[in-house]
């Protein structure tokens, strides 16, 4: 009996029917992982949160009003300001309104005229609340709620689609991707393979687990930026599989440790304070770290920044990438107060020197693409990047001028069909070769010929993936690194700090630039230097460094952290309110919700009106569901979550208050209601 | 953070510089993915051992010389067959570079663009290729050689079609030589000697200097010398195999007296000889199927008149390419003008000249005469030839021998070079492989 099996399945393996087929499955595969790429960037535009003002700054005298849009909101003279007041006695850059756990507070970043918060001098951030009055120069503002209701605005392309996809199933997609890869690694080899039901039984739970622990323990709203490090990693590691499990254990294992550094990372970041305070031992233990590698260090490949420690072997410069992005970005109000960005300069000096002298001009170059995003992103000044690209210029020039061997190891860019049998194009006419080989859909995993070229798993590993899984799946791999890009672009106005957007925007030109790298060296578009492909290429140091990196990602979505303080409440919804401070009522999954209320919220439904406008920012969110009720169906506030409002059934409605005042009943509210009832309970009465 | 979120558009520079650089990309290998992906090295061609996985490859009658089995590259049944078309059609790991299977890798392997080099449906449609070559003349001509070394070439100088391509030392590519990379018989085994060698002419070289007499000498036709075995030029001399006496151009070409042509090459002088060859090929490249030919060479510049003497009968320092040979045949044969041979498809189209059509006359008047009556019909099984053998000498080694010439009949106008090695004369050693590539083909 098993004979026979074994028999039908060695007919089957030798069949050309099996080729086709197989074929077939390669040709499908990207177009899965196309739609988890495509599927995960429109889900996180359309979760994102419309850009109306929650609160708004009045001016006492003229009554005019400021709308405040951000997290983070600079206020002064100068036309660069978030908010701009037209009064000579106010500095350029005088304040910072910003939103933190607790709530607003105002800033002074060093102003001439210094700022006054219920007309005391302030030298710290100070929490104000509704109704408080801040003094800048002659002007005074008012802190105000919004009236108005937001429009809806139509974009004019959705992308296919209306809603946001479910999580669950972009991550269903994930493992179908894994599970077609599999069955390749499986059957498409010559004979029947069994080994790589390993790799892919890992990749399903590690993917699993993850998406549990933020969704359902967490209760996080957004996957998206998961999914695709997820999906990316098991494009990578199933690759790699085809040589094997000894290939991967490293990378597996690395895998691992990246999860796990994500979500420490995602933790860490959710206090900027604690963040700010610990950059400077970051940018320490960074350098200190170079200078172990330079002591310590090991000479592979050319470049000497491997630490070996037993059988474990790792590159301190890839961790230090994340080290680097912690030094370079910050908060709204120390980019006022501190303009100068030297002390970065001179941490990026070190690091690049560092590395020069590792001879790792790969990783050198992306450090140096990250500084100069940063430091733009910073300073805004294109004199000073002139300045530093015009140093860097001649410091190349300098290079070349005193060691011409190492232009020598470029010569062959653009020449390498004149090299193919040295070093200057061996390596470049072998991938283009191969990537030519593979056509749209691969010769299949396993049955690549580019893996014998040293290298070929890390430095050339986008042509082992173009001649094994195909050019579309290559691409589909490089547009989802590329979106990375208008991910942190299009959140970088929603981040609930400048930090998050700075370190988001470096993460993303950091990574995209060292898939040019990687991808244009071997294709003789540009000279050939080793680094890796994100996610792809072998190197267990690369992939920790680059699922720490998406941490930065995951934390510039003010999503992230909002649902934290949902836990209480409706666990499937963001909760944009955190921003503005109200909370808001929404559930996409009627059960949870129900249960969630029948459970917890019961006792608080009998809180008074009169406790729920204690806590100032909440009347706006009483005025909300006042006109909820009105109109017989529930208005959605800001709500572009994964979550259709209008799901939420008329029945439900009268519900809909509670739901409100429970929800947005955070121990934080309290505590502020406490603080504050009586003060504001007056200011009420007036209004 | 309106300036931060304003900022954030130099990751656009960035986005759209990879944008860019992708599209170069892709622009390239839309433009040249064919010849990338049929690079000599490439492994999904060229197996570690001789699994090739190309399109089938056929000789004009439609018999199988190269196709792919399960994988593996099988080759014509006949083993002659495979050993003498070894290098037209190339070998299983591609170290032939002049070969069809080399040169045509491109097309054979079903390369395109969607699917690479998997193998399709639609590979099986664009993969095979017919050969103009006789398989079976081939491999009478081959085992003419007698396991000799050297080259054979054959074409029709009317339509360009090759016929016959044949270069040794060579090996059976369904049994590979262990040794085929450490034993010395087998040097130069991966040259096609046809197009990528040049060998002392010897005697043949003296078409040229008849040809160059000819434009030089008004009365080249009436002109004698003295053959006495024997001629000195200062301290040293030219000789000659036999004593011929007194002779006419004509006479002179038919005993392929070296005495004449020294005396003959004298009168004309270095520089006229010189340009007379260049004329007529000499230190020119030829193409063949893409493949840029070895050059035939001479250089007179500033040479003696020993020098000269011995280089107008082919020694001295004289090479000469056997397809340039053959070209130079078809040319005479063809009122001075030749098309280029090829093997696949139509050709290109090129047409080489040679030498004016009054030359290409006498010297086509003359090269029957030598086979009429000094060589005899006979030996070439009755077919009527013009040619010119040639014996050329080498130090310390056995005789060059060559013959050049085609056939003067209308319905075969067949123009060939045979160069054996080491042989022992041309006129039987190389006319040998003529007479028999000659009858397979008819």
């Amino acid at each position: 009996m098993l004979e026979t099996i074994s028999n039908l399945i060695a007919r089957v393996l030798s069949s050309s029917l099996l080729s086709t087929v197989l074929l077939l499955v390669r040709a499908v595969t990207p177009i899965f992982a196309l739609y988890v790429v495509w599927r995960c960037y429109t889900s996180f535009k359309k979760g994102q949160r419309r850009k109306d003002p929650v609160i708004l700054l009045e001016d006492a005298a003229t009554g005019a009003r400021f709308p405040v849009l951000y997290w983070e909101n600079s206020i002064g003279r100068s036309r660069s300001c978030d908010i701009q007041i037209p009064d000579e006695a106010v500095s350029r850059d005088h304040a910072v309104l910003m939103r933190r756990e607790e709530g607003w507070f105002v800033c002074d970043t060093g102003s001439h005229g210094g700022t006054r918060v219920r007309n005391r001098l302030i030298e710290e951030p100070t929490l104000v609340e509704i109704g408080d009055k801040i003094k800048l120069g002659t002007t005074t503002l008012i802190l105000r709620s919004t009236e108005e209701s937001p429009q809806k605005k139509r974009r004019f392309f959705t992308g296919f689609s209306k809603e946001a996809a479910s999580p669950f199933k972009l991550m269903a997609y994930v493992t179908l991707v894994q599970l077609s890869m599999t069955v390749q690694l499986m059957l498409g080899m010559g004979e029947f393979h069994l080994y790589p039901v390993a790799p892919f039984a890992i990749l399903f739970f590690a993917g699993w687990a993850l998406y549990f622990f933020s969704r359902r323990i967490l209760k996080r709203v957004s996957f998206e930026i998961e999914t695709v490090a997820l999906l990316l990693s098991s494009i990578g590691i199933l690759l790699l599989s085809g040589e094997g499990l000894d290939a991967i254990k490293m990378q597996v294992a690395a895998f691992g440790i990246g999860i796990v550094l994500f979500c420490f990372l995602v933790w860490f970041m959710s206090d900027l304070e604690r963040v700010m305070k610990v950059r400077l031992y970051i940018a320490i233990a960074a350098i200190l770290l170079f200078a172990v590698n330079l002591v310590l260090g090991t000479e592979l490949n050319g470049s000497k920044n491997w630490i070996i420690l037993g059988p474990v072997s790792f590159q301190p410069s890839e961790l230090i990438k994340i080290a680097f992005v912690f030094v370079g970005a910050s908060t709204l109000d120390r980019l006022q107060t501190k303009k100068n960005i030297t002390e970065f300069i001179v941490f990026a000096a070190i690091c690049l020197a560092c590395l020069f002298i590792m001879r790792d001009f790969g990783t050198a170059l992306i450090f140096f693409a990250c500084f100069l995003i940063i430091a733009f992103m910073r300073s805004g000044s294109f004199r000073t990047i002139f300045l530093i690209l015009a140093a860097a210029c001649f410091g190349v020039f300098l290079i070349l001028q005193f060691k011409p061997y190492v232009a020598q190891r470029f010569a062959g860019w653009m020449h390498v069909w004149e090299h193919t049998q040295d070093s200057l194009g061996y390596q470049q006419v072998r991938t283009l070769t191969y990537i030519a080989s593979g056509g749209f859909f691969g010769m299949g995993l396993g049955n690549g010929c580019l893996k014998y070229i040293a290298a070929a798993d890390s430095d050339l590993v986008f042509g082992m993936l173009c001649e094994e899984q195909g050019l579309v799946m290559g691409l589909v791999v490089l547009l989802a690194i590329a979106l990375l890009i208008l991910y942190a672009r299009s959140d970088v106005t929603r981040s609930r700090s400048t930090f998050y957007a700075i370190a988001a925007c470096a993460v993303a030109g950091m990574l995209l630039f060292q898939t040019c790298l990687n991808v244009f060296g071997p294709t003789d578009v540009l000279p050939l230097t080793g680094v890796t492909l994100p996610f792809i290429s072998a190197g267990g140091s690369s992939m920790i460094s680059v699922w720490g990196l998406m941490a930065f990602l995951k934390a510039s979505d003010e999503r992230t952290y909002g649902a934290r303080r949902a836990r209480n409440g409706v666990a499937e919804s963001f909760v944009d309110t955190n921003f503005a401070g109200v909370g808001n009522p929404s559930g996409k999954r009627g059960r949870g919700y129900t249960a969630d209320n029948s459970a917890g919220n019961a006792g608080r439904v009998s809180r008074t009106r009169a406790q729920q406008s204690e806590f100032d920012d909440t009347s706006e969110a009483r005025r909300a569901t006042t006109r909820t009720n009105a109109s017989g169906r529930p208005r959605p506030r800001r709500m572009e979550v994964n979550i259709p409002d209008e799901k939420l059934s008329p029945g439900r409605a009268p519900r809909t208050r509670a739901q409100q005042s429970g929800y947005d009943d955070t121990s934080e509210a309290r505590r502020a209601t406490t603080r504050t009832s009586a003060a504001g309970r007056a200011r009420k009465r007036k209004e | 953070m309106k300036t931060t979120g304003f900022r954030s558009f130099v990751l656009y520079i960035l986005l759209f510089a990879f944008l860019g650089g992708l599209g170069w990309f892709g622009l390239n290998l839309v433009l040249n993915g064919s010849e990338w992906a049929s690079q000599p090295y490439n492994g999904h061609i060229y197996g570690e051992d001789t699994a090739v996985s190309a399109g089938t490859i056929t000789d004009r009658s439609g018999m199988i010389l190269a196709q792919t089995v399960d994988g593996t590259r099988i080759y014509a049944e006949s083993e002659s067959v495979r050993r003498s078309l070894l290098h037209t059609v190339g070998d299983s790991s591609g170290y032939i570079g002049t070969a069809v299977q080399a040169v045509h890798r491109s097309k054979l392997v079903g390369y395109n663009l969607l699917t690479g080099l998997n193998h399709t449906v639609l590979t099986d449609f664009s993969s095979s290729m017919q050969l103009t070559i006789d398989a079976n003349a081939n491999a009478a001509a081959y085992n003419a050689f007698d396991g000799r070394n050297g080259s054979a070439f054959l074409y029709n100088y009317k339509t360009g079609e090759v016929l016959v391509k044949i270069s040794a030392p060579g090996y059976d590519p369904m049994d590979v030589p262990g040794d085929l990379l450490e034993n010395e018989a087998y040097e130069g085994v991966f040259l096609d000697h046809t197009l990528s060698s040049s060998y002392t002419p010897g005697s043949i070289f003296k078409l040229v200097t008849a040809a160059a007499a000819m434009e030089y000498l008004p009365d080249w036709d009436t002109r004698t010398y003295t053959c006495e075995e024997v001629y000195g030029i200062g301290d040293s001399r030219v000789t000659c195999l036999n004593y011929h006496g007194e002779l006419n151009l004509s006479q002179a070409l038919g005993y392929s007296c070296n005495i004449y042509f020294a005396q003959l090459a004298l009168d004309i002088g270095a520089d006229k000889l010189q340009e007379k060859a260049e004329e007529m090929g000499f230190g020119a490249s030829f193409s063949f199927d893409s493949v840029t030919t070895c050059k035939s060479t001479i250089d007179l510049s500033g040479a003696s008149d020993l020098e000269l003497a011995w280089s107008s009968v082919g020694q001295a320092d004289v090479l000469a390419n056997p397809y340039h040979m053959a070209l130079l045949m078809g040319a005479i044969a063809n009122g001075g003008k030749t098309p280029e041979p090829y093997l696949t498809g139509r050709g290109t189209g090129t047409s080489y000249t040679l030498t004016d059509s009054a030359t290409a006359e006498a010297l086509h008047s003359m090269m029957r005469n030598n086979v009429a009556n000094y060589y005899g019909d006979y030996l070439f099984n009755g077919y009527t030839l013009c040619a010119k053998t040639g014996t050329a000498e080498l130090d310390g080694k056995n005789p060059n021998c060559w013959i050049v010439g085609f056939s003067d009949d209308a319905s075969m106008p067949y123009a060939f070079a045979v160069c054996v090695q080491e042989g022992t004369s041309g006129l039987y050693t190389a006319g040998q492989v003529v007479a028999a590539a000659l009858d397979a083909i008819s």
